[in-house]
């Protein structure tokens, strides 16, 4: 009976993953297509994926959305690793004041964001009305929430306040030991939360549409001049960065499966 | 002055007053406790001597010199947590090594003083193995050679085996009790647990609601509580009021209270008669419990439950309903502030 609802239940996730497919498997055959006939393709080419990957524009698009993807990354690191080492050591009861602020970018659309930024500092001489640096600051802003979850869970999961208390008792200081002891510790929280920022960061069209086109190219602005010039290149733009955001939900998966792992072992079970 | 001594201190958590006005002193080399229920505040007192915590108001001196504001890196003092506090990226090895890298030892010298912390330790053969592969046992005791390693002058112990099994505690207790007597290091142990306590101490402190209660070797604290918390904390004491000790065996005592241990209470069928500094009462046997070496008898004198410990020999020598005389040592009933 047992054996028989498990092959119903696998017969229904089946179709349901096939059902949801169709789109994905869609495209990447319309990106194979060589051209057309009238009902069917005249025959099947990579020359699509030739032409993208030998283009400037697609090589230049691919590197500045790595490098705006990634400045944000460290930066946002950087100071929530700093602000949760001096909340949660020095300002406990102010935790949950932060967290409530790390939270708000969640109800915030790229749309109001990026007008608000635009709004505020657009018009100011300092260095925060340059485009590049709006942008780097909405990234910031945008991935805060899954920054500042990973940091802090890592931490969580660990017992830092012990462990900074034995350090200290070691005769190291309380910031050393944050980065000697606590950082290598919450690393794979680090890595998880960076690369789910990653992933957010590397479909935004909107705020950088808005903030900062002229400035920067990035990937999703490549799939929308793409879209422009052939539809199958469009789909062979769209195949790559489908495979790039799934390469990086593996990894995410897979190092959290490998701290999942880990925790488990330290509990003996 | 002592090695370590605690002047008045006091320490406030917003309006909650835990440590009030503790003064204590413990001489270089001996193995004192902490003993008391959560709460109590002796755990923040170990803490106010790492520098953990800063006290509200006075001084703590350690070896003559007052390091009441010294922060915790600067004491120069060891400490094990109650919970497993190794780093957990860190091999034993390293784990043990960390403190004596931040003393820029050569590595040979470190290397050597490692190997000789984790012999003492009988953790040799886990040198290069991490702590999530140790035990709870072996993690605690790799935290012992990381605080004894540095040579501190005080090594603090903060309910380190709280988190172990029963038959492990009680291997353990007498390991660390061995190797602080081994390395003559001046240890503070922090525990609930009496039994504890009572096998690992040189000198125990009995805390209460932040005051320490009482302080002694652990037989003057077992065999002459000063207080009735102290009683009730320590053993398993009868304690009797004036007028139910009256009630019970007919002699009236200066005391407002009296404290009777059961172990000391002597349970026969034969009639005894009272003698000099003997006191006797008859009852009847109310109920009992096997303790597996001893059998606890609860017997009704006058309306009066008294517990008695006996034995267990052969086979049980009283059933529940039996008539029995009980005889108590005059000089062994101990009066209670």
């Amino acid at each position: 009976m047992q054996k028989r609802a498990r092959i119903n239940a696998a017969i229904v996730m089946s179709i349901i993953i096939l059902w949801l497919m169709i789109p994905l498997g869609a495209t990447a055959v319309y990106s194979l297509f060589e051209d057309w006939t009238g009902i069917v393709p005249r025959g099947f080419t990579l020359a699509n994926y030739k032409t993208i990957f030998t283009d400037t524009a697609f090589l230049s698009a691919m590197y500045q959305t790595v490098l705006i993807c990634v400045i944000p990354i460290l930066i946002t690191i950087a100071v929530m690793l700093l602000a949760l080492f001096t909340v949660t050591v020095y300002f406990p009861k102010l935790e949950k004041y932060m967290q409530l602020l790390c939270m708000i970018p969640y109800t915030i659309q790229g749309v109001i964001l990026s007008v608000s930024i635009l709004i505020l500092y657009a018009r100011n001489d300092s260095v925060l009305s340059q485009r590049m640096v709006m942008l780097m600051g909405a990234y910031c802003i945008i991935i805060l929430p899954h920054i500042y979850n990973g940091i802090r869970n890592g931490m969580r999961a660990i017992n830092m306040k012990m462990l900074l208390d034995a350090a200290e008792m070691l005769g190291e200081s309380k910031l050393k030991a944050f980065f000697k002891v606590i950082v290598p510790n919450i690393m794979t929280g680090i890595i998880v939360s960076s690369l789910l920022a990653v992933a957010l960061l590397f479909g935004d069209y909107v705020i950088i549409r808005n903030l900062s086109s002229a400035n920067v190219n990035n990937m999703q602005q490549f799939l929308y001049q793409a879209m422009k010039r052939s539809s199958t290149e469009a789909s062979a733009v769209s195949m790559v960065i489908i495979l790039i955001t799934f390469a990086i939900t593996a990894l995410v998966l897979a190092l959290q499966s490998r701290g999942m792992l880990e925790k488990m072992r330290n509990e003996g079970k | 002055m002592s090695y370590i001594c605690f002047e008045k201190i006091n320490k406030k958590f917003g309006t909650n007053h835990v440590l009030k006005d503790i003064e204590l002193d413990v001489e270089k080399g001996q193995f004192v406790t902490l003993l008391g229920p959560s709460g109590c505040g002796k755990s923040t007192l170990l803490r106010c001597l790492s520098g953990l915590e800063q006290v509200t108001s006075g001084r703590i001196y350690l070896d003559g010199e007052d390091i009441t504001a010294v922060t915790p890196r600067h004491r120069g003092i060891g400490m094990v947590f109650q919970q497993y506090s190794l780093f957990p990226n860190l091999s034993v090895r390293r784990n043990v090594a960390y403190g004596l890298k931040l003393k820029r030892l050569p590595k040979a010298e470190i290397d050597q003083k490692v190997e000789e912390m984790l012999s003492i330790v009988g953790l040799s053969d886990k040198i290069d193995q991490y702590p999530a592969q140790l035990s709870g046992g072996q993690q605690q005791r790799v935290a012992l050679a990381r605080a004894m390693v540095t040579a501190p002058k005080v090594l603090l112990l903060d309910e380190p085996l709280s988190a172990i099994d029963a038959l492990l505690r009680k291997s353990l207790q007498i390991e660390i009790r061995r190797i602080q007597q081994q390395l003559g290091i001046t240890t503070i142990y922090v525990t609930h647990d009496q039994d504890e306590a009572m096998i690992m101490s040189d000198v125990i402190n009995l805390f209460h609601d932040g005051k320490i209660e009482q302080t002694g070797t652990p037989e003057q604290i077992y065999t002459r509580p000063a207080t009735r918390f102290a009683a009730t904390f320590i053993g398993n004491y009868n304690l009797l009021d004036a007028k139910d000790f009256n009630r019970a065996f007919g002699t009236a005592i200066p005391q407002p209270e009296v404290a009777v241990r059961p172990e000391i209470i002597n349970l026969s069928r034969q009639a005894v008669a009272k003698g000099e500094g003997l006191l006797v009462a008859e009852g009847k046997i109310a109920s009992y419990i096997s303790h597996g070496n001893l059998i606890r008898f609860s017997v009704d004198v006058n309306g009066l439950l008294i517990n008695a410990d006996v034995l267990f020999e052969d086979k049980r020598e009283f059933a529940q309903g039996d008539q029995v005389f009980v005889t108590i040592k005059e000089d062994l009933v101990i009066g209670l502030q």
